[in-house]
């Protein structure tokens, strides 16, 4: 009896635990909001009268990472010294990841807690209110500094299943739509209260060998599966209108993306004696690995893969067995070199500049992706990397793109088209090769809601510490970067700095604040605010440095290691 | 009360007609089955299936994964083509479409059947055996070992087969195989509680009592008293088994987890093409449909083989 | 009966034990490397090791079960890895669209189930019962993600510009605000527990309509909950109305029915008020089932109409590697599942006095 009754109260204190658990701890969050907003209002007060300038340094270069120091010159001045040269700095700094909020709500919220669902920015649209699972309303914010939103209310919502979305816009029920399949587009484009734009394909589809297993180890089988992939009828009949066959690994739209030789005809005969040459006259058997996930730059992966796997048992009688892999199991198992066979993957495009495409695979940085690395791509990507012109660093490209030509560490496929739709009645509809369409330019004349409907709900709209594009959109709407890209394309134009300049080596960069730019809650832009958004996510024993996983990925995958990393 | 006695009394005699003339037994089960109409009909479906897995090769007009790119004047995702009801001679017939690889759809569709049947069987045969272990010795043995692997068994049904399948797969990672494993240790349970329950019906019967007071070996009187009488059961509960394994095993390949292409499994031709089912339905309707048959065939002949099997209910379901 | 409900209740520990065992183990059989998952394909190594490290993953696993025990011990179930929340916080959030849509769909399935097989018992092998019992062999077998899309394919295109037009995805029009019955009724909560009850409550869009009174907020949910509903609903539906049947026709067989008739009652008042209350008895078993595989069919259901219900966010979290999600929500669902068994077995037992005995 005694130890039933024992048994019985420790149910009860579960059971009650598990009640009391299901109270989300929210105080914490609305406590540090009114402090905030007490304290912004004190900030207009007492700032013009004494601005004490930001300065975080690192003792020296050893870190690994890029930045040497960054520094609030004055209240409209900021500087950010380099440890190397960097011509895609611009680029860099235009990127959304790398927005500015004010110092105050900063640190009021710790680096995270109601940063993540309730950023405060300087962007044409503020959140509203953001229904978890359901929709994220934005309304237009009257005090922006540039051309206010056309549109008062903006909804974001946002659905998987790409047939969902075309229906919903067919059923008019939203305005505009992200990704319409493929087979989407001959729909759209007949219905004529639609419109369709195709957005420019910034990003490659290749088929990756890892060079230390054989039998790709033998140049002559990476040529061999080279020339013997149809791509054109891979481009044809799996990619939407708006695709390319690849010619080279970087998107031709890229400065010096497709110098030097277009990439091997389809030729499966020379393709079948360069096998038989390198000892596999009758092939052989191996694996074709991917994950099963949609991106711009494969957007029906099961049907390319099998349609790869098909190609190469006809051309070469190479045997693949196709394996599934998890997102992160595959990524993790490609970059530690562990994949023993082909495998699909792709990249999309970060910021318009050679660095993101080629150094980033093939560099002395990369990973083991594709084995051992090949000095003569290696060193023309260094040395063109140091450069600071287009024109004086197009030889060295030229010299890397007909290397990989050579060597073959992947087979570049395509460069993938996609489109945004929206009702034909959308006036200022775009699309950005970058994912960035900017809302607060669209309209339809006379209604007070837009509603756009994209891939899947954002993660968290503390876009620092998130890298996918359906949070950086969401996030983009709301929060801006020190310079920005055009809308609908890829040159940078100023946005909160009028100006950002470099010294003669590039590795010193100066950016000059807009005056009187407002944030959401009503404070001020200076330069600290710019120096505290990026030391939040640069110095990695800052307090601050928390964010929503508290990974930073797009800082350290474009700037290098954290300052303060091994603490 | 009465409904207890009357039970034991079947189950007894059961196990008489099984070990003393089992022919006459099985011969009154298969009379009844084909007095009802839903069971026929169960097994017409079967039976067609079965004879469509095994000569696939020779009905089937393409190769499950031929791709017909270059080959025949047709794009991926093309509607059906039959002659038949119209469509114009000189385009190749395929009566169920072309699917998202340029692969004709009801080549696909008949070399399915072979999937689904062995994905039925396999996994039922594979919950059977080690249900009626677990559940013979539990019910056997009695003590700690029941209680033991009772309680592990009600573990694993405190979760909805389906999710627990998705975790299992998730960690055997995605596959046919695993898919299967994954809905066999799902669906041990219900194996191991019907084993278990008749084990304890006739463990206390005399002429169970009589083996073990002539000395008897424990497996022995296990395997040749007391299972048989599990028998009826089984067959009726592992028919229906195969209809949920299939149902499990599909829903596993449309989301991806179960058979991987270029195999032409129903469940995941579903899943690849369910972004397509408003732009060519064809690619969803046809594949769901053969699903749904083959699931009902087997419900159908489930039922039926309950009513026959179980004379108690005889009079009700007519 | 006390000693009864006692016994079912301590029997049920161990089994709670297990699932959290299970739970856990299983969440960290799962192969991969979270990190990459969870962080985007662009995270470098050194911020996977850091990521690994402040999530305690790289200890060993019993010690990560000892972390994993005491946190729930102290009512905390961890938090999401992705979402960087409080899993109980999505779970909040989540569960309400699960719970809608599993109780509408039970509605549905029990409104048709139980009148359908109420006349195919008393019609007994009439050519309604015949075609009745064809539609329930047929609706059991159905593939719930097929039986989704075709309804969205036909309410949402084929029937498009018609009033019976219905949404294929989401649960309420883009731009519709709900507003809590909380505020429509001028309450001021506090945060806390109070609050997110309150909160649960109005996420279950129906509910909240009904009691703030806004009408069109209703229409809008009931015209997106229609297809989910007898998707998900259909199962069941055909179970219940098999079920119904033969314990109808077994009452019906009985000798008090034979008797009430032979009295002269009329039919429809027997079968109604004798009959179908006798009948019905059996049907809480397949009400508590059926809950269970309603939960395993949300997954389905919620993927093919894009709900963000526990059964989506599960198997996302799956796919993910998302440890905080699948640990809580399985073993939250696996609770309730325990809860929900020991509910059919109790109220079995007030019903039938003869199992309390055994």
């Amino acid at each position: 009896m005694k130890r039933t009754s024992f048994m019985l109260v420790s149910l009860l204190v579960l059971a009650s635990l598990l009640l009391a658990s299901c109270g989300p701890k929210t105080e914490e969050a609305t406590e540090a909001a009114t402090q905030a907003a007490t304290e912004a209002a004190t900030e207009a007060a007492t700032e013009a009268a004494a601005f004490e300038p930001m300065v975080v340094e690192a003792p020296n270069c050893d870190y690994g990472g890029e930045f040497l120091r960054i520094e609030a010159v004055d209240e409209y001045t900021v500087r950010f010294t380099l440890c190397y040269p960097d011509p895609a700095f611009p680029s860099k700094i235009a990127f959304s990841a790398f927005a500015i909020q004010p110092r105050e709500w900063l640190e009021a919220n710790g680096g995270s807690g109601e940063l993540l669902t309730h950023p405060i920015g300087t962007g044409p649209y503020m959140v509203q209110e953001w229904v978890r699972g359901e929709q994220l309303v934005f309304t237009r914010f009257d005090g922006y500094w540039g051309e206010k939103a056309l549109t008062p209310t903006l909804v974001f919502r946002w659905s998987t299943e790409s047939a969902q979305r075309v229906l919903e816009l067919q059923a008019g029920t939203v305005d505009g739509i992200d990704n319409p399949g493929p087979d989407d587009f001959a729909v759209i484009r007949s219905d004529p209260n639609l419109q369709l734009i195709n957005r420019p394909a910034l990003n490659i589809f290749y088929i990756g060998m890892n060079n230390t297993y054989p039998p790709f180890d033998d140049e002559r089988v990476r040529q061999a599966i080279a020339m013997s992939i149809d791509r054109q009828r891979i481009v044809d009949q799996f990619y939407p209108e708006g695709s390319e066959v690849a010619t080279h690994f970087t998107p031709c739209s890229i400065p010096n993306g497709c110098v030097g030789l277009p990439w091997y005809d389809f030729d499966p005969e020379a393709g079948r004696a360069l096998l038989a040459e390198a000892g596999y006259p009758n092939g052989f058997d191996t694996k074709l690995f991917y994950r099963d996930v949609v991106r711009g730059y494969l957007p029906q992966v099961s049907n390319v893969a099998q349609d790869i796997q098909a190609q190469l048992l006809a051309n070469l009688n190479i045997r693949a067995e196709i394996v599934v892999m998890e997102s992160g199991a595959f990524l993790d198992a490609a970059d530690s070199g562990q994949l023993d066979g082909l495998h699909l993957l792709g990249w999309g495009a970060d910021y318009p500049d050679q660095t993101n495409f080629l150094d980033y695979h093939f560099g002395a940085g990369a990973s083991a992706q594709f084995g051992e690395k090949f000095p003569d791509i290696v060193d023309n990507l260094r040395a063109a990397a140091q450069l600071a012109s287009d024109e004086e660093r197009a030889p060295y490209y030229e010299a890397a793109n007909n290397a990989i030509r050579q060597h073959v560490p992947m087979i570049p496929v395509a460069h993938g088209g996609s489109a945004v739709a929206f009702k034909a009645s959308v006036q200022g509809a775009h699309s950005s090769p970058l994912g960035n369409e900017n809302f607060s330019v669209m309209q339809i004349p006379g209604q007070d809601v837009f509603v756009w409907m994209q891939n899947a709900e954002p993660i968290s709209l503390f876009c620092a510490d998130e890298t996918d594009g359906e949070s950086l959109r969401a996030c983009e709407q709301v929060t801006e970067s020190l310079l920005a890209f055009e809308i609908g394309g890829t040159a940078v134009k100023p946005s909160l700095a009028e100006r950002c300049e470099a010294n003669e080596d590039l590795t010193v960069w100066t950016c000059y604040l807009r005056q009187g730019v407002q944030f959401h809650d009503g404070s001020l832009l200076d330069a600290n605010d710019v120096v505290a958004s990026y030391v939040l996510q640069w110095d990695a024993a800052s307090p601050l440095h928390v964010g929503n996983t508290g990974a930073f990925t797009y800082f350290s995958s474009l700037f290098g290691a954290f300052l303060n990393a091994d603490q | 009360m009465s409904k207890e006695t009357s039970k034991n009394k079947v189950a007894k005699l059961d196990a008489e007609g099984l070990s003393l003339k089992s022919v006459s037994l099985w011969q009154i089960m298969w009379r009844r089955l084909f007095k009802r109409k839903s069971a026929l009909v169960g097994m017409g479906i079967l039976a067609l299936l079965v004879f469509v897995a095994i000569t696939a090769d020779w009905i089937a007009p393409y190769s499950p994964t031929e791709v017909l790119i270059g080959v025949e004047d047709v794009t991926a995702r093309q509607a059906p083509c039959i002659h038949l009801l119209g469509c114009p001679k000189d385009q190749p017939q395929h009566i169920m479409g072309i699917d998202g690889n340029v692969r004709d759809q009801f080549s696909r569709i008949l070399h399915g059947a072979r999937q689904s049947l062995f994905i039925g069987f396999a996994t039922v045969t594979f919950a059977i055996v080690i249900g009626t272990v677990l559940g013979a010795l539990g019910g056997y043995l009695g003590g700690w070992v029941d209680n033991v692997i009772m309680r592990v068994m009600d573990v694993v049904l405190a979760f909805p087969s389906l999710l627990l399948a998705i975790a299992i797969v998730t960690v055997l990672g995605p596959g046919l195989i695993n898919a299967l494993l994954a809905i066999g240790i799902v669906s041990i349970p219900a194996y191991a509680r019907v084993v278990r329950a008749s084990v304890l019906s006739v463990r206390e019967m005399d002429y169970v009592s009589a083996s073990k007071a002539m000395g008897g070996n424990t497996f022995h009187i296990l395997f040749k008293r007391i299972l048989p009488n599990a028998l009826t059961p089984l067959i009726v509960q592992g028919t229906l088994g195969i209809a949920t394994a299939i149902l499990d095993a599909a829903a596993l390949s449309f989301l991806g987890l179960g058979a991987q292409p270029p195999m032409a499994e129903w469940g995941s031709m579903l899943g690849a093409e369910r972004n397509q089912v408003f732009t060519a339905p064809h690619l969803v309707f046809y594949p769901g449909l053969a699903i749904m048959l083959t699931v009902l065939a087997f419900n159908l002949l489930g039922d039926g083989l309950r009513d026959a099997l179980d004379p108690r209910l005889g009079h009700v379901a007519g | 009966m006390t000693t009864y409900i006692l016994r079912r209740i301590l029997s049920s520990i161990p089994v709670l034990f297990g699932i959290l065992f299970a739970t856990f183990a299983l969440a960290r059989w799962i192969p991969s490397d979270p990190c990459r998952a969870i962080l985007g394909e662009k995270a470098t190594d050194v911020v996977c090791d850091r990521f690994i490290h402040e999530h305690g993953l790289d200890r060993p696993i019993p010690i990560q079960f000892g972390y994993y025990l005491n946190e729930i011990a102290h009512g905390d179930f961890g938090r999401s890895f992705r979402y960087g929340e409080p899993v109980s916080k999505i779970l909040v959030e989540r569960l309400p669209t699960t719970v809608e849509l599993s109780f509408s769909a039970l509605f549905v399935a029990l409104m048709i189930g139980i009148p359908l097989g109420v006349v195919s018992a008393v019609k007994h092998n009439s050519w309604v019962d015949v075609l009745t019992m064809f539609w329930a062999n047929i609706g059991v077998s159905m593939p719930v993600f097929w039986l989704g899309l075709m309804l969205a394919y036909v309410f949402a295109l084929l029937l498009r510009d018609t009033p019976f037009q219905l949404p294929p995805s989401g649960r309420l029009s883009p731009g519709v605000l709900p507003t809590s019955f909380a505020k429509a009724w001028g309450w001021e909560l506090e945060p806390g527990f109070l609050a997110s009850v309150v909160d649960f409550l109005a996420r279950m869009n129906i509910l909240n309509a009904l009691l703030s009174r806004d009408w069109d907020l209703l229409k809008d949910a009931v015209k997106h909950l229609i297809l989910p509903s007898l998707a998900l609903g259909t199962i069941p539906m055909a179970l219940i109305a098999r079920m119904t049947r033969s314990s109808m026709l077994e009452v019906l067989g009985q000798d008090y029915i034979r008797t009430a008739r032979a009295k002269g009652l009329p039919k429809t008042k027997v079968v109604l008020k004798h009959a179908l209350r006798n009948a019905l008895l059996p049907l809480v078993t397949v009400i508590g089932l059926s809950l269970g595989s309603l939960l395993g069919g949300a997954v389905l259901t919620e993927t093919v109409f894009g709900l963000n219900g526990v059964g989506r966010i599960l198997y996302d979290a799956i796919t993910a590697r998302d440890y905080g999600i699948v640990q809580a929500f399985t073993a939250v669902i696996a609770i309730f599942f325990v809860a929900l068994n020991l509910l059919v077995d109790i109220s079995y037992a007030y019903l039938d006095p003869r199992i309390r005995l055994e």
